[in-house]
């Protein structure tokens, strides 16, 4: 029996050596879940939302946002100041003396020069190398690049060819280091929206004497064969306000505040950790028992049960409330004046984002059938017919406002959103009729594509049934693996799919681009030249209000006339943290949270001031200008909490006629 | 016994050339583009193509022996012999850097993950899955055993059918329920332990537990129907008229005659365990293996579905091995 237990008082032993070399780390002073697990620190091949969040915190940009302005205002980052010349069209960044590295050296304008040139390889295959092309010569660049490597044989030298592809760049491309600290950027136009653009993470610097090694042309294909490992900590030198001090795989990622950074004085906390947490309710348990301090997307199927506390907490201390949303405050703001209770600790804020339903809008669909749904008429009865409203309170439950129009209407200062189609079944009716489909007959069924998971499904089932019942056409439901579902979606192999846009950038072309004739991300194959030349008459105006009134007409033949796509609520992003404790996130619509300006009140360290976005100005009738900029929570909560009388009209109506925010609010 | 072991050595790659050309033919078959977000922006159709060329998944037999040519350790040594290794080291400390990290035998990039090499995900995963699953074994044999001797010594007692009932509920019940159980009673009722966390040694006991149960239920049936087996048999009533100690007859005789279709049952149970529970780890928000093994397929990462396979091959050739040493060992007479 003895040399039995051998093995096991082994393995005992093993165990205590293994549970005791992985000591836990002290708890960081700000813990968050991220909205996924970080895929990647690279900057320029970047493409998910949680990555560009912690990429803001290690690295800064030229400039930076405000995230606490109504109207998102560019502030200095690397660049100390800048001057605009020849119209728009060239940009002189003059970069502070004091900027540094994680290592202390300083940032370069050439380090600029070096991360927008990966951007610009194919080998790099950067998401977002088109917008890179905004950049005089960059189109050229990468043509040249592609034919060169395409026309690469192996045994051919791919370090001469490498080589010449520096030489390539510096000739052709309009980004110069005139010297150390002066950057000078020259566009093919002037864009309006370029200082956003320089805010995005992918317009980050890299450090180029690391980011080098991992780069190095593969003598069978002549690419550059691009390595990711200076991503890992005690590598990464970044320049941002926190320094990367761990990060384990599907585990954990810890910041620290960084020495090097110019501006650290402004900075409230020390470190920053983000565990990964997949599961749903698993993140919401970590945030009840005090280990997590902000949940950044929270998805389990109770959370609509969650709001409708919160909203019932608003409804006991009605009077209160109501009295502070009439000045204008900020949710938060609102939040952190009323009495502490932990019902308030959910969060729902109107995000940069849009749930639509795609139309195939080609001739023929892919099995060969002609396709009724190329006939615009038909789009807009279906798009007419769908009760948004009973999607939205009776299935979302999280107060997210109904859509008519592709952007979120408030989201961008000066943009006057479209009213897009009110739902209205009799003339959706007369509409399918005139299309010669009267009462649905004769229109073959309608598929709906959507991925599992997500709630999709909830969501086709509304809709099939509005379609069923209030237009008696047929309607079948698909549901998909994912990667199937992508798949299928991008070979137009669909009638009627689910989709979702988030902009990335301040301006409407992020939204709106993704209709043009031929973009990769037109899964409609929606062609209109009509609308082509609108956005194409909108790049060559250099008047900002004009351009933005022709983008307006577009986006006003997009929901209004053709419909290609059927807007169905904005998104809201659903937050837990408790306003009491945590300062530092946004409600602005934009959602893109600078985690380093967060202050733990009470904590006794940093400026312990609250930040909040400025109270709105009040209008003629004593309500604040523009609600739905400020929250599409504080509307369908307000309304629930004063039952009809508190805001005239009934939220559906509202969200159609809801007036757009109207040139910058609040400029701070 | 050496020659078994070298027979098994033997065996060893054989197995692992199936395992690998069955996996691969697999996944290679799972619908989709593993370069593809499944949402957002996509890149140009011929940076993808590029991309493909670029990992060899524009061809089943260029990723079948590229794949070979680095998990072997041949590439390795082609850079040591060509100096092309040494080359890349100089170069970095010119620029004053450490050079890229290289691998003998390179699993390859993830393709889901970008910034991670499989390596470096299995070097992360692997020991908190063996550390979670030693600990889950250990509290299986315990568990297991108490409940199978009691259950032995009165049969379809009270005690029996109490254990007999844990034992059906242990097997029967799904551990994502158990898991949520056990952390809605301690963290969250009662305030003990963390949630959602992994570092502390009192983290790895809740997981441990709902891991081990199934486990537990299986290693209480063996020893009941072995002991009970044994407890008749004529050695124990010699030993019993000989006037040796009821607790030595159970646990020296009869256990250890009962033990050893448990110890059989151990190899691959162990090798189970030891490479991670996808449900105890999203439940327990563990960072083991297990999950990688789901992910992998969902996103067809082929690089990561191949590493972790051959991991999970290889553990489960090496632990069924150590069992059969084992097994000899303890009970001499097994040829």
């Amino acid at each position: 029996m003895a040399r039995l237990l051998i093995p096991f008082v082994l393995l005992v032993l093993a165990l205590a050596v293994a549970v005791l070399s992985d000591r836990p780390q002290p708890r960081a002073d700000f813990v968050f879940i991220n909205r996924g697990d970080v895929a990647t620190l690279d900057l320029q091949r970047m493409s998910w939302m949680q990555d560009f969040r912690v990429a803001r915190i290690l690295f800064e940009g030229l400039v930076q946002h405000d995230v606490f302005s109504h109207d998102y205002a560019i502030k200095p980052g690397v660049a100390e100041r800048w001057e605009v010349s020849e119209g728009g069209r060239v940009y002189t960044f003059h970069l502070r003396a004091n900027a540094r590295w994680s290592n202390g050296e300083p940032v370069r304008a050439h380090d600029f020069v070096y991360a927008w040139r990966r951007a610009l390889l194919p080998d790099c295959a950067s998401d977002y190398y088109k917008l890179f092309e905004l950049i005089d010569g960059a189109k050229e660049f990468y043509a040249w690049r592609q034919a060169a490597l395409d026309a690469f044989k192996p045994g051919d030298d791919a370090q001469a060819l490498w080589e010449q592809t520096q030489r390539k760049f510096d000739q052709l491309v309009g980004v110069k280091a005139l010297d150390e600290r002066t950057l000078r950027v020259e566009l093919v136009r002037p864009v309006p929206y370029f200082l956003d653009l320089c805010a995005f993470a992918v317009f980050y610097p890299v450090y180029p004497p690391l980011v080098s090694q991992y780069e190095k042309p593969d003598p069978r294909t002549g690419r550059l064969d691009i390595q990711s490992g200076w991503t890992k900590p005690g590598v990464l030198v970044s320049n941002g306000p926190f320094e990367l001090k761990l990060w384990r795989f599907k585990r954990d990622l810890r910041m620290e505040k960084s020495e090097h950074y110019w501006n650290k004085d402004a900075i409230n906390i020390d470190s920053i950790s983000i565990p990964s947490v997949e599961d749903p309710n698993a993140q919401v348990l970590a945030f009840t028992s005090g280990a997590v301090d902000w949940v950044s997307d929270v998805t389990p199927p109770y959370r609509g049960d969650m709001y409708q506390d919160k909203l019932a907490f608003y409804r006991e201390h009605r009077e209160q409330y109501e009295a502070l949303k009439a000045q204008g405050l900020d949710p938060v703001e609102i939040d952190r004046r009323l009495p502490p209770d932990p019902r308030k600790n959910i969060h729902a804020f109107p995000a940069f984002g849009t749930y639509f339903y795609n139309f195939n809008c080609a001739p023929r669909l892919v099995d060969g059938r002609e396709n009724p749904f190329a006939d615009p008429r038909v789009r807009r009865a279906l798009a007419m017919a769908i009760d948004k409203k009973r999607i939205v309170e009776q299935v979302r439950r999280i107060g997210e406002p109904v859509a008519t129009t592709l952007i979120p209407p408030g989201s961008l200062p000066g943009y006057e959103s479209p009213k897009g189609l009110e739902y209205n079944p009799q003339k959706a009716r007369e509409l399918l009729a005139e299309a010669g489909y009267p009462g649905g007959q004769g229109l073959m069924t309608i598929e709906i594509l959507f991925n599992r998971d997500g709630g999709h499904d909830v969501i086709a089932q509304a809709i099939a049934r509005d379609w069923q019942e209030k237009l008696g056409v047929k309607v079948s439901l698909q549901q998909q693996e994912v990667k199937v579902f992508r798949n299928e979606v991008k070979k137009h192999n669909f009638i009627v799919s689910r989709a979702g846009w988030f902009g990335d950038y301040g301006d409407p072309t992020t939204f709106l681009g993704i209709n043009r004739t031929g973009d990769g991300n037109n899964d409609r194959l929606y062609s209109s030249e009509r609308y082509d030349s609108l956005l194409e008459q909108a790049e060559h105006e250099t008047d900002p209000a004009a351009r933005l009134a022709l983008l307006a007409e577009a986006e006003r033949v997009l929901v209004e006339e053709d419909l290609p796509l059927i807007p169905i609520f904005h998104y809201s992003q659903i937050y837990l943290f408790d306003p009491h404790r945590v300062s530092g996130i946004s409600s602005h619509p934009r959602q893109s949270q600078n985690m380093f300006l967060v202050d733990i009140l009470g904590d006794g360290k940093g400026a312990e001031r609250p930040l909040a976005l400025p109270p709105r100005p009040l209008g003629p009738d004593g309500r604040p200008i523009s609600e739905r900029s400020m929250s599409g929570m504080v509307r369908t909560g307000a309304a629930e909490a004063a039952g009809s009388g508190g805001e005239a009209g009934e939220p559906a109506a509202r969200a159609t006629t809801a007036e757009p925010a109207s040139e910058p609010e609040v400029a701070p | 016994m050496t020659g078994l072991i070298l027979r098994r050595l033997v065996q060893l790659p054989i197995i692992l050339a199936v395992v690998y050309t069955l996996t691969l033919t697999l996944a290679w078959a799972i619908p989709g583009n593993p370069l593809e977000n499944p949402e957002g922006r996509q890149p140009p159709a011929e940076v993808m193509e590029a991309m493909k060329r670029q990992y060899n998944l524009d061809s089943y037999w260029k990723f079948y022996f590229s794949y070979l040519y680095n998990a072997l350790g041949i590439r390795w040594m082609h850079e040591e012999l060509t100096g092309r290794a040494e080359a890349a080291a100089r170069q970095a400390a010119a620029a004053g850097q450490a050079p890229p990290p290289r691998y003998i035998f390179d699993l390859g990039p993830s393709l889901q993950y970008e910034d991670w090499r499989v390596n470096e995900i299995v070097a992360g995963a692997l020991p908190v899955s063996v550390t979670l699953g030693g600990a889950a074994i250990l509290l299986a044999l315990v568990i297991g055993l108490a409940a199978g001797v009691i259950g032995a010594v009165r049969p379809n007692s009270l005690a029996d059918l109490a254990t007999l009932t844990i034992a059906l509920v242990g097997i029967s019940l799904p551990s994502f329920v158990i898991g949520t159980l056990l952390l809605l009673i301690f963290p969250v009722a009662l305030g003990w332990g963390r949630i959602a966390a992994w570092g502390s040694p009192t983290d790895a006991i809740l997981p441990a537990l709902t891991l081990s149960l199934p486990f537990a239920a299986y290693i209480a049936r063996l020893t009941r129907m072995g002991m009970i087996e044994h407890l008749g048999a004529d050695y124990i009533r010699t030993a019993r008229a000989k006037g040796v100690s009821e607790a030595r007859v159970l646990l020296k005789h009869a256990l250890k005659n009962a033990f050893l279709p448990v110890l059989s049952f151990l190899g691959p149970a162990a090798a189970l365990a030891m490479t991670g529970s996808f449900v105890v780890e999203k439940v327990f928000t563990v960072p083991g293996m297990g999950q990688h093994f789901v992910n992998g397929v969902l996103n067809k990462d082929l690089f990561l579905i191949m590493g972790v396979v051959l991991i999970f091959a290889t553990m489960l050739i090496l632990f069924n091995l150590a069992v059969d040493v084992l097994y000899r060992w303890v009970d001499p007479r097994i040829e």
